[in-house]
């Protein structure tokens, strides 16, 4: 069995039917991370020994005939996302050597079920960017070409996918960061309703924003792990009471007469006619499945990059403050409590995420609050107003997840504002707590994939999961090399 | 030109909830260093924080009593400033959504009844404590998200006397409400006092400075007094009053200036997206505000129209919520409450303030102390022994009826015994029986004093009365 | 944006930059800062009481403690005295 080559409901039946034991499924993918990673450079830490023991105990589960969906499933988890014992990076100076003494609750939900974490994947630094070339150590490549950004921040997790170094990943998506980073590599990620899954023990970037979500290699995939993971939870209080249904009930039904809207801005001149291409082509697909376009508008579209920047960077700045070297992480110098915080916080963060920083308490400052924070609040209820109105006429949007594929090392990430405007098609949907999917859709003329986004009511993912499914069953995915 | 002084108040409480107020570690005072902390209250990364109901219930009737507007719609801000007490270096506080708006609370001070102004009481979480050793300083976070109501008044106060009398009364209420139990010992409550001098009669105030984390009602009142007199002689001399935080030292009695750097503090208020809004119903505040319990001046009211106390004796009562809580258990045991309440302010009282006996920790249950009082209301034992069978209760916890047996203290009525005694005090005592049927009546209580003694509580005073009359008639 | 602003900036960040990167950052700064202007264009005003966040009070947890947390694992990663996190002294 070629494992790179099967869904985690084959992987399921081998392992149920003891074609292959946890162990061995787990030593076959830390061989290959071995093998390939040095060259991709998706994760920062390999647990291979926690894998192993893992393994054995998920085997007693599996041979007592108590497997769950994940039980004996080797997964990729982002580095911003707490494990016990293990150390949890953010991919920055400040926590390269913190040991979580607790566990994220997705964590402990997939303990629970037996699965077996592979390692902590690499990203921008604390999920600031888009190319995980913020990352203080293991700066990410693309696998359909290293000499490419994988995307961001959830950089490790699509590429560990995309290169067969993990079966499906968790990441976490704040303005783009599952989405994005699975268009760039030619995978499929979602980013659940805000509050679908909890938060608790994701290291917080921008928290009204944040969301854990999956990357696999399909949607039914990323619907399994959802299942897993998701659901209220007592320590996060904006977590959804909101029943969990079974993410992938509605995978095969037909979409005849589903009404699929796609907003006018999002195919603008901003983006390239290669992806604008792809995804029309797509849209067209969709037609010929039965569905029906729906044009519409989302006027406030051009204001969403800065309100989102502002919201983000107005939280972060607050979020990131604990970050003193007194309880944890780097520990700076100084005779002087100010001058010990100044000296940890100056030496541990990196250039982006001291930009947000800086962004955040310029917007939060006294005399700058009013234009520039409240306005940013004001414009998340605008946007979500005009999703609404949306929604009173279609049940999917579907958009770019990007402007363009993935570009190469050292060509835009350099460039602050260059950068944040390339999150035009994925922000709107964090600002107004919607879930949405990225999937393949195409590759350019280099190769290089391209992604489409579906983005659904609140709390409606499996609509999403089914739409994303329908168009994926007759659409060839283009291996990279280290897939072939 | 007489300068007159404007105060505003800032009073912190902790609230008696069995958790904190964002996690589920215990509330209760002290432990070992950092023993009660959890990865939420040590602000560890990753965490969030999940409201306390309690807390919320706390400062709704916090509001309820003082008057206020409770909020149908409230939400949590993150005040943001770097302390090594503040682990996430944002405290969970509110700023423009409060739990309770306007409000006021009157009070006594200096021979008037003055209505003091609340402006608003809001929810926020404790910070940490630090050691200061040598060349360091050591965070413990045990009181790290304790749950605390600041309460702020309006600037209504002119003199020490107001700010400690409402101080008083603010404590009192909070700890008939159940809402805090008013240590100051432990910090339960502090207070931050901001002061400013003007002419008489002036229409603006003048620069005021802030004497912050007050927590004795002396410690109040004495940096209250020094600060006028501190502003006066620098207004009088000609000087200008600076703008600042004090901190008022109780050794020498003075205030000195805190960090006047940081004084220029912009928290960056926002609000907390981890901690969702929170909407109340009528029918939610209605149950809360039915909640709420007899607050001191009802049980006032109660003491002197239903029991006929005096007034004097009823404050007395009230003042201390311990004793009338006790007293109020002691009434249910025995329905007599004018004996009970008499016998508690002239002796437990005068216990209490000798320092034998802790008001919080009576070492006595009120059905004992009750029994006590019924056993002389009824002649059972004399109203004498009643100090010294109290005295025993609290050395050996025994009951009164244990006591009065092992003591020999009931009065028995034997007529032999007594009829006997008073023959024996008469004929020792000639000249005064002389001097009675010579009409000197008055010495007829030096007669019954000794015929008590000798009786030492076995007979009442009303047979050794009915006794002494028949024998000297 | 200038120099005086980004000092300002810093020590509510508290984070330090040397001459030369300050004023690299203030002009990117400057550059952000002028994406962010354009939220100014657009009329419209916030009104917290319709986010669709709140929750009702009986949503809220109800209060019980539960045992804490092992004092030893909370004090990890860091190296404390006598249980405590060590910092500068604070008082003169």
């Amino acid at each position: 069995m070629d494992i790179t080559k099967v869904s985690l409901k084959e992987l399921r039946k081998a392992l149920d039917d003891k074609e292959i034991s946890a162990a061995e499924l787990a030593e076959e993918y830390i061989g290959r991370i071995k093998t390939a990673d040095a060259e991709v450079e998706s994760y920062i830490t390999v647990t291979e020994e926690q894998a192993k023991i893992a393994a054995e105990q998920a085997q007693k589960l599996i041979d007592d005939n108590k497997a769950q969906p994940l039980t004996g499933i080797p997964l990729a988890i982002k580095d911003n996302i707490c494990t016990d014992g293990i150390r949890t990076t953010c991919a920055s100076k400040m926590l390269e050597n913190f040991v979580p003494p607790y566990n994220a609750t997705v964590i402990e939900k997939l303990n629970g079920q037996g699965y077996v974490l592979l390692g902590k994947t690499s990203m921008d630094e604390f999920a600031m960017g888009g190319s995980t070339q913020t990352a203080a150590f293991s700066k990410t490549k693309n696998p359909y070409d290293t000499g490419r950004v994988p995307g961001g921040s959830s950089g490790g997790s699509a590429a560990a996918v995309s290169a067969g170094l993990a079966p499906a990943a968790l990441g976490s998506d704040t303005g783009g960061s599952i989405r994005q980073p699975s268009s760039f590599c030619g995978v499929t990620g979602l980013k659940p309703t805000y509050g679908r899954v909890s938060r608790y023990g994701l290291i917080a970037f921008a928290s009204s924003l944040d969301q854990i979500g999956p990357i696999a290699n399909s949607a039914e995939d990323c619907g399994i792990l959802l299942n897993a993971v998701a659901g209220r939870d007592e320590h996060d209080a904006t977590s959804a009471g909101v029943p969990v249904e079974d993410f992938n009930a509605k995978i095969g039904q037909s979409i005849k007469g589903m009404k699929i809207a796609l907003p006018r801005e999002f195919f603008g001149d901003s983006t390239d006619d290669e992806v604008k291409q792809a995804v029309t082509a797509a849209a067209k697909e969709y037609e010929k499945l039965g569905a029906e376009l729906v044009d519409c508008s989302m006027s406030s579209l051009k204001y969403a990059v800065a309100a989102y920047y502002l919201i983000s960077g107005a939280e972060a700045a607050s979020n990131l403050s604990r970050f003193d070297g007194i309880k944890y992480g780097l520990r700076g110098e100084g005779r002087s409590f100010d001058e010990m915080i100044r000296d940890s916080r100056s030496r541990g963060f990196g250039a982006e995420v001291k930009r947000r920083i800086l962004l955040g308490n310029y917007a939060l400052s006294s005399g700058y609050y009013d234009a520039y924070y409240r306005k940013a609040l004001a414009l998340k209820q605008q946007i979500i107003k005009e999703y609404n109105d949306i929604y009173a006429q279609a049940d999917v949007i579907l958009t770019p997840t990007a402007p363009t594929v993935a570009y190469r090392i050292g060509e835009q990430e350099t460039d602050p504002v260059k950068m944040y405007l390339a999150d035009i098609c994925t922000v709107t949907v964090n600002i107004a707590s919607l879930p949405a999917i990225s999937l393949p859709c195409g590759y350019n003329a280099d190769g290089m994939p391209i992604g489409m986004s579906l983005v659904g009511k609140r709390f409606d993912e499996a609509t999403l999961i089914q739409t994303a499914d329908a168009y994926q069953r007759n659409f060839t995915v283009m291996p990279n090399k280290f897939r072939a | 030109m007489k300068l007159y002084p404007t105060i505003g108040l800032e009073i912190h409480a902790e609230l008696m909830t069995e958790s904190k107020v964002f996690c589920t570690c215990s509330a209760k005072f002290g432990g070992e260093p950092n023993s009660r902390c959890c990865p939420v209250c040590s602000g560890l990364p990753g965490t969030l924080p999940v409201l306390n109901s309690k807390a919320v219930e706390y400062i709704i009737k916090a509001g309820y009593i003082m008057n206020c507007e409770i909020s149908r719609f409230t939400k949590w801000d993150r005040k943001n400033y770097f302390y090594p007490d503040l682990p996430k270096a944002y405290q969970i506080s509110q700023m423009p959504r409060p739990v309770c708006l306007g409000g006021y609370v009157d009070i006594e001070s200096e021979g008037k009844t003055k209505r003091m102004r609340i402006n608003r009481i809001h929810l926020e979480e404790d910070a940490g404590k630090l050691v200061h050793e040598n060349r360091i300083s050591l965070a413990d976070y045990n009181r790290c998200g304790i749950p605390l109501i600041e309460i702020v008044t309006e600037p209504d106060f002119h003199s020490a006397a107001d700010v400690t009398a409402f101080f008083e009364k603010i404590r009192l209420m909070l700890q008939y409400a159940g809402v805090c139990d008013g240590r100051l010992e432990q910090g339960s409550m502090r207070c931050d006092v901001n002061i400013s001098l003007a002419p008489e009669g002036s229409d603006t105030l003048g620069t005021r400075t802030e004497v912050k984390n007050l927590n004795s009602l002396r410690a109040i009142q004495r940096a209250v007094e020094y600060e006028i007199y501190r502003q006066t002689e620098l207004i009088e001399n000609g000087e200008r009053v600076i703008q600042e935080t004090l901190h008022f030292n109780d050794a020498t009695g003075e205030t000195s200036s805190l960090r006047s750097k940081e004084d220029a503090h912009d928290y960056r208020y926002f609000p907390d997206p981890d901690i969702p809004p929170i909407i109340f119903t009528e029918e939610e505040l209605a149950a809360i505000k039915a909640d709420i319990p007899e607050m001191p001046q009802q049980r006032y009211e109660r003491y002197t129209k239903e029991y006929g106390i005096s007034g004097a004796d009823a404050a007395v009562l009230i003042n201390t919520k311990a004793v009338s809580d006790f007293f109020e258990a002691a009434v249910k045991a025995y329905d007599n409450p004018k004996p009970i309440a008499t016998f508690i302010t002239v002796e437990l009282m005068r216990r209490i303030n000798l320092g034998e006996v802790d008001a919080e920790n009576i070492p006595f249950a009120p059905e004992n102390f009750a029994r006590l009082v019924e056993l002389a209301e009824t002649g059972k034992i004399s109203k004498d022994n009643r100090k010294m069978i109290l005295r025993d209760m609290t050395a050996s916890g025994g009951t009164p009826d244990e006591i009065a047996e092992r003591e020999q203290l009931w009065i028995k009525e034997d007529s032999e015994l007594t009829e006997k005694t008073v023959d024996e005090i008469l004929a020792a005592n000639p000249k005064a029986v002389e001097q009675y049927r010579n009409g000197e009546t008055k010495v007829f209580g030096f007669l019954m004093g000794q015929c008590n003694r000798a009786l030492k509580g076995s007979a009442s005073p009303a047979a050794i009365k009915r006794v002494l009359e028949e024998k000297l008639k | 944006m200038d120099i005086k602003t980004i000092d300002h900036l810093c020590e509510l960040s508290k984070l330090n930059f040397t001459d030369d990167e300050k004023q690299k950052v203030m002009e990117e700064m400057s550059a952000i800062i002028e994406l962010m202007d354009t939220v100014k264009e657009i009329d419209l005003t916030y009104d917290d009481t319709k986010d669709n966040n709140s929750i009702t009070y009986s949503e809220v947890r109800k209060d019980a403690a539960k045992p804490s947390y092992p004092t030893d694992r909370l004090l990890s990663n860091t190296e404390p005295q006598d249980n405590c996190y060590v910092v500068p002294k604070m008082v003169e």
